[in-house]
């Protein structure tokens, strides 16, 4: 056990370099983090601000009254957005491994396959989005829209984003092993994603079958957990069913993966298609 | 763990094929057609055939990249399919020709990744990269960039990255493929050392005075097929691979024409005047056709001599020529 948690760390530490080198070869690598997100914010936030101060709307939905709450209720979408879509990009790029060669190169070696998916995810989540919750944070405290139960929420926070996107990274990157088309992740995931998880607009406002379709996205449950416990005040006895339902979701979406991994490896061995040259 | 080598036994590998789009029909395409293989620790083995003979298929599933329909791999005697874990950490491929690295890491670093999904103990692993470094000609470049590497430098990284678990047994398709003389010379050497190191070692090759330097034993395949197998001096024995002497002489009197015809010679005009008198024999036969020449009162201006090859051997075996399978000691 103690051997198999020093393995998985040192592939942690491996894919954290490579994902490190990967993001950072350019300066420009600034813009993706931190100016895009805040461009996104910036767009929507003027966009939905002549139609949030109508008198109608706030009766409908009270925060959008108040430029700085809805300001925060979009950077926390924007924060938990850039959070998943970093992990759509990583898997694209990962896919690119299965042309380059490396990625048989990565299933030539013992390292645990489920543990190379994790880590690579993680890897590209801790590059990515370091940086936008840096300036997330500061704008929150600046806006002086923060309501937070206890300060132990904050870690409740962090792991209710952490945990179901190093999960969906898994399954997305599980799911190009078995598939050698990537382009499909980006219209799949792009949009759709913004819209049905409720990343612009409060999930109440989205049509029933929207929500339920966002149900299945763990995006949607974690801006529930996290604009309730950073803008609400909510404690961890009202956020319990959000969580249960990521803790669920985040143990399927690993589940899959290890299957999707094992069904995809097994068939990339019976019919050579692990690399494409 | 018992150095028992590995065990190729009735090896088959088909893949499924659609011939026409997705929606055509299923076919297989057999790669491997009852192969059996002993690669011992301690040598280099050379695996030979014409291109689509089932080498490269072959060496990966030895490598655990592909499974085989039927049959068996151990090694050292772990099964490549229950056991592959286990055995990946036991073995490396090495693929001439490609240059599979992250070109956004250094030299150094890329050695570091594979190290660490290798868990090579951390102690060892700094002292095996400069090793490695210093192995394949990259101590200067450790610290670059790949991106900013040339095509061998890249290369040899690649031969580094496949030696970084100091594998037991070591899989080398085409490992000189692209690289510079004297870089092919450095890694002969180095396969050489290894496997008197006790490296078992899979080599194949389309140079096969390479081959013949290196390797102890050799199997012939063809269509996935087992053709020959032995020592190359066996294998150019057993199918009557011949020898070639060239004798120029500046004129041909009849005791030296009758000399031409008592040793089988031909007999072509030579450029700048004269003939050529050309021999091929199994045996040594330059001395004795000298000798018989020149005591026919001829002489000699010109003698080559170019001893009986592998690649006639190989040549033989897959067009057909010798009848196969020719199995030796």
């Amino acid at each position: 056990m103690i051997d198999a948690t020093r393995s998985a760390a040192r592939v942690f530490a491996a894919e954290s370099l490579k994902q490190h080198r990967r993001l950072f070869g350019q300066p420009l690598v600034v813009f993706s983090m931190l100016v895009w997100p805040i461009l996104q914010l910036a767009t929507t936030y003027y966009t939905l601000r002549p139609v949030a101060t109508a008198s109608d709307a706030a009766a409908h939905w009270p925060l959008a009254a108040d430029p700085h709450r809805l300001l925060a209720f979009l950077a926390t979408g924007t924060l938990a957005y850039a959070f998943f879509f970093s992990l759509v990009q990583s898997a694209w790029h990962f896919s690119f491994e299965r042309t380059t060669g490396t990625l048989e190169l990565l299933f030539l070696s013992p390292a645990g396959r489920l543990t190379l998916m994790i880590a690579n995810g993680a890897g590209a989540l801790l590059q990515n989005a370091w940086l936008l919750t840096c300036f997330t944070t500061a704008a929150l405290l600046g806006f002086g829209t923060l309501s937070v139960a206890s300060w132990w929420m904050y870690g409740v926070v962090v792991l209710a984003l952490l945990i179901p996107a190093v999960a969906w990274g898994a399954f997305l990157n599980s799911l190009l092993v078995f598939s050698r088309d990537s382009a499909f992740l980006y219209t799949v995931l792009d949009e759709p994603l913004w819209f049905v998880s409720g990343v612009r607009l409060p999930h109440f406002a989205l049509p029933t079958v929207v929500q339920v379709v966002g149900a299945v996205f763990p995006l949607t449950g974690s801006l529930i957990a996290v604009r309730g416990a950073l803008l609400e005040g909510d404690t961890l006895g009202a956020l319990a069913p959000t969580l249960g339902w990521l803790t669920l979701l985040s143990a399927l979406l690993l589940a899959a993966a290890a299957v999707i991994l094992r069904v995809g490896e097994a068939h990339a061995q019976r019919t050579g298609r692990l690399r494409l040259a | 763990m018992p150095d028992t080598g590995i065990e190729v036994r009735d090896l088959h590998k088909e893949f499924p094929v659609r011939d026409r789009g997705l929606f055509g029909p299923r076919t297989t395409k057999t790669a491997v057609n009852g192969l059996d293989l002993d690669i011992p620790a301690g040598r280099i083995t050379g695996l030979l055939g014409l291109n689509g003979a089932g080498k490269t298929t072959t060496i990966k599933i030895l490598a655990t990249l592909l499974r085989p329909t039927s049959g068996t791999v151990r090694v050292d005697d772990l099964d490549s399919v229950a056991d592959a874990r286990a055995v990946r950490r036991r073995i490396n491929l090495i693929a001439g020709g490609e240059r599979m690295v992250y070109t956004r890491m250094t030299g150094r670093e890329n050695l570091w990744y594979f190290g660490q999904l290798y868990d090579v103990p951390k102690r060892e692993l700094r002292a095996r990269i400069d090793e490695l470094l210093s192995l394949v000609g990259l101590t200067q470049a450790a610290d670059t960039m790949v991106e900013r590497y040339s095509r061998g430098m890249t290369q040899r990284l690649a031969i580094a990255r496949g030696l970084i678990n100091d594998p037991a047994y070591l899989l080398l398709d085409e490992p000189t493929l692209g690289l510079d003389a004297p870089i092919a010379r450095d890694l002969r050497r180095v396969v050489a050392r290894l496997a008197a190191e006790g490296t078992g070692v899979l080599l194949t090759s389309h140079y096969l005075a390479e081959v013949e330097e290196l390797c102890a034993h050799v199997y012939v395949i063809a269509d996935g097929r087992h053709l020959a197998a032995g020592s190359p001096a066996e294998l150019k024995t057993a199918t009557g691979s011949l020898g070639t002497v060239r004798v120029t002489v500046p004129q041909v009197p009849p005791a030296v024409a009758e000399v031409a015809t008592r040793f089988g010679a031909t007999r072509t005009p030579a450029d700048g005047g004269g003939e050529i008198l050309t021999l091929r024999s199994p045996d040594h036969m330059a001395g004795p056709l000298a000798a018989a020449i020149v005591g026919a009162g001829g002489a000699i201006t010109a003698l080559e001599i170019k001893e009986a090859s592998l690649e006639d051997a190989i040549l033989a075996l897959t067009d057909g020529t010798v009848p196969g399978p020719v199995v030796l000691a």
